[in-house]
């Protein structure tokens, strides 16, 4: 309580514990200038046109000029065809007053093209590989085909509007250049709307100046905002854009505000809410039972995204099915964004999978994480001491549960200035750091990026005389309040400054830790107490003089590139670990993200779920939910489903606020001790498959968590299932997320329109469900409904140790459940579950196959990795029978293998006791 | 091949498992503690049940690094069963029964070395943690040994308060039964002597009647006074506990009696009739008079004459209530935490809301100079006299009931609090010991409170008053809790608790809060040496080996 009293008292003081955000403290479309120019065109439409003798073909694009009919202003048009069945549209003003901002560091490289073909007649069409876009002239739109089944139109509403730069209109106005005869009235509200083109930008009180609350945004230069339209006319439901803590499937804007993207630290946020959160991906995806497509919208400043769809239902979609045609009108998103150039890219999927994959291709993946990143995580703010963190470790030992690390907020810190200990509280922090690295486990700290303005600061000293720190419009550093009281920025935009931030990571400046201790970069939307909607001020200056308007959500990202090359330099055999809040396309590349400060009860954790598919479709499979809630004191039974849920989600930890009360798992109850134990139990046990997936997903950008349509396209009864996820396709948890209650429906997906559907096994008793549709599963205390899919294979480490680095040469378990052929496969890697050994090939990555009641492995990649582990159980499901033995061969010997029973028939071959990088088959002998 | 060689090496463990282990005569599988041991044998068939009786696999089963049993018995020396114990002998130390999930994994956790392979090099450390644990235990008896002689006299002088306050409680009963008459009789003097007064006075009156008010006004003083001492006491008691301390007297700097600028503890103890604390009635008879003039002086040679503020208010007075010192401007948004520095819980009183005015300054106007006494009739003044002389002789001894009753009253508490089975606890009672963090002076005084106070000057807040034992079973008395502190802003009273350990001089060797305004001590007294717990408590665990 001490700590931070005095912040509590405040916060405190404006919002009502517990009562959750006061959206007045930001902004609706309506109050913001740019969102309230460019919605206006949906009413009005816009006139844009191709211009005819602009065409220049290349062998992989084509560029044009674009009109607007209304103001002839001109723009250029380029559209690239890209490897894996994606277009690359840009539209920039031909001749700007000044360069508008195009995003760099999002996309993992420049994107590889491909060929095209060009056949000019009426329209324009451009054909690559299966895919095609139809440009047509006038009015200006583009038809994009996959398998000539049409998937994606951009500007078919006519949305498209585009705010050239321009001068500001004296006092008296003069006419702006063009037709435009509008007026600057910038504080009479404008009347006359109706008459005026709603390209036209100019009359919006806000178009040069504007202000929120007390906040001042100068605005110099002008309107400049960028939106578009996309329509998907083979799809039925739209998800992606987050982060927002809403639905998995994007609701219809209709009367509401769009869906916002805008990093900001919302204090208390509240569920189903179209407001923004502390990351912006703006990706979205449109899903038909036929065809997936996806539009990622690469633009850093403030953007709102609005939604047409005709919600399905299934009455609306049994009239489909009857009247076999398709319902009113395709969806449709827009997106608006201040700033910048349109650079869309249009992913043509076909299968959801496809588009996912055609994502990461862009903007990229998580590494492959060290193991302990993908285990259980323990963080409070705050572990008060050294002694408070060492008896934590030690408690988590004394009651048997596993943890692999511990993590430190902002109390460490010698009076929040960052790279530096608080010498009381942790006078010997490298002791403690071995204390906890000798048991295999971890340390996090904290790294935010405000920097305290402290003069005998090192390193506010050395940005201030650099002049790194990000500037005022007058060219001052910018000052802001946060955690250290007066704060400046790091222009993490500028290579020198991210240099010079990384290298404070090396051990040789950064001397209290070991190159064992990972980082945590929080508050990086950027957080500015004082700042408007909590952020930085948009006029603020970056390096490039670009304006903060113009980078905003890009600012977290830039810090994690600094972070995450510090810690590459500090040690480069060593893969990063990396949490971050803000996050941007791309982002993932560098960070895990969390869903930030949640609330103890029971809708936010339905919503970690929601929230992290959607952050996992949009390329943030590393993502994960405070475990019990930040704010707030869960009770045992919340707190029990919490962790039985967190265990399935790729990012594990407890978390909780300072003015919480302590909640480690052995300050309650026998019970629900038991229960938390159990679930980290289970987390652990299933570490084979998360790391598996984790290096799949590096491999071919496949979500590690996945929603239900993934794998079952053609189900729209699933599409818009939140409440369960697959792990690969080899997992479908339900998460028991209401109170009290002894049963929960589990929807199995179909495989087809004839509902039917994968065999699923209960990974607990092994009980086969095998007709697709909702089922009432009975719960306990102890229990969340798990299933492994018939077919699949699922490597399992079932011996507790006290970390995962201990686990490291423990015998694996593979759960082999088979489908209706009676066959199944999966696949495992493993490494030294640390350095990047495995990039030169120091890995066995093995599939295994199990079809007529013989198992065989097969070496995917050469099997080089060295490891003492090896088989010592396999568990076969659906069999149908009991073997009497089994017998194992590798390398010319032959022997014998005891089979056990296990409950609904599933059987174990006991101790093959086969190493991981040995060729073997084993048959099953019938009697 | 390998799989085979994997085969002779878990063979060649078992082998080794099964019987030259520790040196020790008794053969028995690796893991296994002496006393398990007869569990441990084959049947005639080569075969061996399960403890739990689950299940019978061969003999030769047992530690071969798979798990069959579900109670985890057949792998007490492997990790492949969860819920499985290793026993590490610890030959010259303690033995130890560890989890399953510790064995072989690279971590030494028996001082022998026994739960891993050789490999590992695991060094056998037990012969000097055994050496060093009997020296510690040695020390530790040694302590409980010389503890118990100082415990012993504070046995000897809590009986002997004890027996004090039995013996000031019969006295003082007898004294209250006296004075009761005392007071009766006095009583009657006065209501005498004011028949007389009232009627010479009403005589007087008549003949002077622009003097009733005067008179009715005197009459006002005793209930005037009152509330004016009632007043100043809320006003010093700024921890709102109901009692006026000497630090909270130290504050006021009228009280500055020798003038030396610092209001020592003596001058404040002076005030407090030279006790450490006062509640309101005891304020009232005794402190009062004697803080009375010095205010008066105060005011009548600093005060303008038209009633301000009081100036002495002190920046330290601070109520604690951190509801009432919110910004009184919330503007809703973090924006406008200007803060200069959160961590310092000193900035709390920025935002302490001014007092409503009841300053003791301008309450008490000069009755003696701004009311002009009348001048009565000789024999009228004699009785009037005569009367005040009844009056102060009856008040005397009503205060001295007073008096009395408060102490009957502190005695009665005293009776009612625990002061543990032979009363070793009762000297602790009127003791306080500080401890100092980096931050804060926090302070115990058993059986009464305990408080933190902020280095750097600033308010005590209370953090509990005492409550009860609450030590667990026959520890009863190695913990206390204090309860009811000052309320966190939207949160909890403040608690604390008290763990109580053995040692010559008694002294706080930490505090912590590691639940928000739940606080730890770590005291130590000579009263917690119970030598007799602590050997039977040593034997047992002396069984246990």
């Amino acid at each position: 309580m001490r700590c931070s009293l005095f912040v509590c008292l405040i916060i405190g003081a404006l919002f009502s514990y517990g009562a959750g955000v006061d959206p007045s403290n930001f902004k609706t479309c309506e109050q913001s200038s740019f969102c309230r120019r460019s919605r206006k065109v949906q009413s009005s439409g816009s006139k844009y046109a191709l211009i005819r003798g602009t065409l220049n073909t290349y062998s992989d694009s084509l560029t044009a000029d674009l009109i607007n009919k209304e103001n002839h202003h001109q723009f250029t048009l380029k559209l690239e065809a890209l490897v894996g069945n994606t277009f690359r549209l840009q539209i920039d003003e031909k001749q700007p007053l000044r360069p508008r901002y195009r995003v760099e560091h999002a996309l993992k490289g420049k994107p590889e093209t491909t060929r095209i073909s060009v056949q000019e007649s009426d329209e324009l069409t451009i054909t690559a590989g299966t895919s095609k876009a139809v440009i047509h002239g006038d009015p200006f739109r583009i038809d994009f085909y996959e398998h000539d089944v049409h998937v994606v139109s951009v500007n078919a509403k006519n949305w498209l509007y585009f705010e050239h730069l321009r001068q500001k209109a004296q006092t008296p106005p003069e006419p702006a250049e063009g037709n435009d005869q509008a007026h600057q009235q910038q504080d009479h509200q404008d009347n006359s709307e109706e008459v005026q083109p709603a390209s036209e930008p100019i009359d919006d009180p806000g178009a040069w100046e504007e202000n929120f609350k007390s906040h001042h945004d100068s605005k110099p230069y002008g309107p400049q905002a960028v939106a578009l339209d996309f329509s998907f006319p083979a799809a039925e439901i739209l998800f992606g854009i987050p982060e927002h803590a809403d639905s998995f499937q994007l609701k219809s804007t209709s009367g509401t505000d769009p869906y916002r993207l805008y990093n900001l630290d919302v204090f208390e946020y509240v569920v189903d809410s179209k407001m923004a959160l502390y990351g912006s991906v703006p990706v979205l995806y449109a899903h038909g039972p036929k065809r997936t497509a996806g539009v990622y919208w690469q633009n850093a400043a403030e953007t709102w995204v609005d939604i047409y769809t005709t919600e399905t239902n299934v009455v609306s979609s049994l009239v489909n099915f009857v009247s076999g045609s398709r319902k009113s009108t395709p969806p449709v998103a827009h997106f608006i964004s201040e700033s910048g150039i349109v650079d869309a890219f249009i992913m043509l999927g076909p299968q959801p999978l496809d588009a996912f994959k055609q994502y990461a291709a862009l903007t990229g993946t998580h590494e492959l994480p060290q193991a302990f990143a993908l285990a259980y995580h323990q963080c409070r703010w705050n572990y008060n001491d050294e002694r408070d963190v060492t008896s934590v470790s030690a408690k988590f030992d004394e009651f048997n549960m596993p943890m692999d690390t511990m993590w430190l907020d902002i109390e460490y810190t010698d009076g929040k200035r960052y790279f530096t200990w608080d010498k009381f509280k942790f006078p010997e922090p490298l002791t403690m750091i071995k204390n906890l690295t000798e048991l295999g486990r971890h340390l996090v700290i904290i790294i935010d990026p405000h920097i305290k303005r402290d003069n005998a600061y090192f390193f506010h000293q050395d940005c201030t005389e650099n002049g790194y720190y990000v500037k005022t419009r007058e060219g001052n550093d910018y000052e802001g309040w946060c955690w250290p009281g007066s704060a400046s920025y790091p222009d993490f935009f500028n290579p020198v400054v991210r240099d010079y931030y990384a290298s404070q990571y090396d051990l040789s400046k950064f001397k209290t830790v070991s190159k064992d201790v990972m980082i945590w970069n929080d508050m990086n939307e950027p957080s500015v107490f004082n700042g408007p909607e909590v952020t930085a001020p948009k006029d603020l200056v970056h390096y490039g003089n670009w304006e903060h308007r113009d980078v905003h959500n890009l600012y977290g990202h830039m810090h994690l590139m600094g972070t995450f090359a510090g810690l590459k330099q500090r040690d480069p055999q060593q893969r990063p670990f990396i949490l971050t809040r803000a996050h941007f396309a791309g982002s993932q590349r560098y960070a895990a993200i969390w869903t930030g400060d949640n609330l103890a009860d029971w809708t936010h954790l339905q919503h970690s779920i929601k929230m992290c598919l959607t952050e996992a479709v949009a390329g943030f499979s590393f993502c994960g939910a405070d475990v019990g809630g930040f704010f707030g004191n869960p009770d045992s039974e919340l707190l029990e489903r919490w962790y039985q849920t967190g265990a399935f989600l790729p990012f594990f930890r407890a978390h909780a606020h300072i003015d919480t009360k302590r909640r480690e798992p052995w300050l309650f109850p026998e019970r629900t001790r038991a229960i938390i134990k159990s679930a980290l139990l289970t987390r652990y046990s299933y570490l084979p498959l998360w790391y598996t997936s984790f290096y799949e997903l590096e491999q071919t950008g496949a979500p590690v968590i996945r929603p239900l349509l993934t794998h079952y396209p053609a189900d729209k009864e699933a599409f818009a299932i939140d409440s369960q996820l697959l792990v690969q396709h080899r997992l479908l948890v339900r998460p028991v997320m209401q109170q009290g209650v002894s049963k929960v429906d589990v929807y199995f997906p179909a495989i087809d329109d004839k509902k039917n559907g994968d065999y699923w096994y209960d990974v607990d008793t092994f009980q086969r469900h095998e007709r697709a549709g909702y089922e009432s599963i009975p719960v306990t205390d102890d229990k969340i409904p798990v299933f492994q899919r018939g077919g699949s294979i699922v490597p399992k480490k079932e011996r507790q140790r006290r970390s995962s680095k201990l686990m490291l040469n423990d015998p694996y378990t593979l759960v082999i459940c088979l489908d209706r052929q009676g066959k199944a496969a999966g696949t495992l890697f493993l490494d030294d579950e640390k350095s990047y050994a495995y990039r030169n090939g120091e890995s066995i990555y093995v599939n295994y196959e199990f079809a007529n009641n013989q198992l065989t492995n097969r070496f995917i990649t050469k099997p080089l990795y060295k490891s003492d582990a090896w088989i010592e159980r396999i568990i076969i499901a659906g069999l149908g029978y009991v073997p009497i033995d089994a017998t194992i061969t590798a390398k010319g010997i032959s022997q014998k293998l005891e089979i056990e029973q296990r409950s609904n028939g599933a059987i174990v071959v006991r101790k093959p006791a086969v190493k991981m990088n040995v060729d073997f088959a084993l048959k099953l002998n019938a009697a | 091949m390998q799989q085979k060689c994997l085969q002779l090496l878990l063979l060649a463990l078992f082998v080794y498992a099964l019987t030259g282990v520790q040196g020790i005569d008794v053969p028995r599988p690796r893991g296994v503690s002496l006393v398990k041991a007869p569990l441990y044998q084959p049947q005639p068939d080569g075969k061996w049940n399960c403890i739990d009786g689950s299940k019978t696999i061969p003999f030769t089963q047992i530690n071969d690094d798979y798990c069959d049993c579900a109670d985890g018995s057949d792998e007490p020396g492997t990790a492949a069963c969860s819920k499985g114990q290793f026993h590490c002998l610890n030959t010259g130390h303690q033995s130890v029964d560890i989890p399953s999930s510790q064995v072989q994994d690279g971590i030494c956790d028996c001082c022998d070395g026994s739960d891993e392979l050789e490999e590992s090099q695991c060094e056998n450390t037990c012969l000097a943690l055994g050496a060093a644990a009997a020296i510690q235990r040695r020390n530790e008896a040694e302590l409980h040994m010389k503890g118990a002689e100082k415990r012993q006299e504070m046995i000897n002088r809590g009986k002997q308060l004890k027996a004090d306050r039995s013996a000031r409680r019969s006295e003082l009963n007898a004294r209250i039964k006296e004075q009761e008459l005392l007071k009766t009789e006095k009583e009657h003097l006065k209501a005498t002597a004011e028949a007389l007064e009232s009627e010479a006075v009403e005589a007087f009156k008549e003949q002077q009647r622009e003097l009733d008010a005067v008179t009715a006004q005197a009459e006002q003083e005793p209930q005037q006074m009152r509330q004016e001492a009632s007043l100043t006491f809320v006003r010093y008691d700024t921890n709102k506990d109901g009692f006026v301390e000497i630090t909270e007297l130290m504050v006021d700097m009228n009280l500055d009696r020798d003038r030396n600028g610092v209001v020592t503890v003596e001058e404040a103890k002076y005030f407090l009739d030279e006790r450490d604390r006062m509640d309101l009635d005891a304020f009232i008879t005794l402190a009062w008079p004697r803080i009375k003039p010095l205010k008066m002086l105060a005011d009548g040679l600093f005060q303008p004459p038209v009633p301000t503020p009081a100036e002495e208010r002190a920046p330290q007075q601070d109520n604690t209530k951190e509801a009432e010192q919110l910004d009184p401007e919330p503007t809703g948004e973090h924006a406008d935490m200007d803060v200069p520095d959160e961590e310092d819980g000193e900035d709390e009183e920025q935002y302490d809301d001014e007092e409503p005015d009841v300053g003791v300054g301008e309450a008490t106007p000069d009755v003696e100079t701004t009311t002009a006494a009348p001048i009565y009739d000789p024999e009228t003044q004699r009785l009037i006299e005569q009367a005040n002389e009844a009056r102060n002789a009856y008040e005397e001894v009503a205060r001295q009931i007073r008096e009395i009753e408060h102490e009957i009253k502190e005695l009665d508490e005293q009776e009612g609090k625990d002061y543990g089975p032979n009363e070793e606890w009762s000297v602790l009672d009127g003791e306080c010991y500080t401890f100092e963090d980096r931050e804060y002076v926090y302070t115990l005084c058993p059986f009464d409170r305990v408080s933190q106070k902020p280095r750097n000057g600033g308010a005590e807040t209370t953090l509990g008053r005492w409550d009860q034992w609450v030590g667990e079973g026959a520890n009863k008395y190695s913990k206390q809790k204090y309860a009811q502190g000052a309320a966190c802003w939207n949160g909890p009273q403040r608690s604390a608790i008290i763990n109580i350990k053995c040692a010559l001089e008694p002294r706080i060797t930490s505090v912590s809060e590691p639940n928000r305004c739940e606080y730890y001590y770590e005291f130590e007294t000579p009263a917690a040496c119970d030598r007799d717990a602590y050997t039977a408590s040593a034997q047992s665990q002396h069984d246990e080996l």
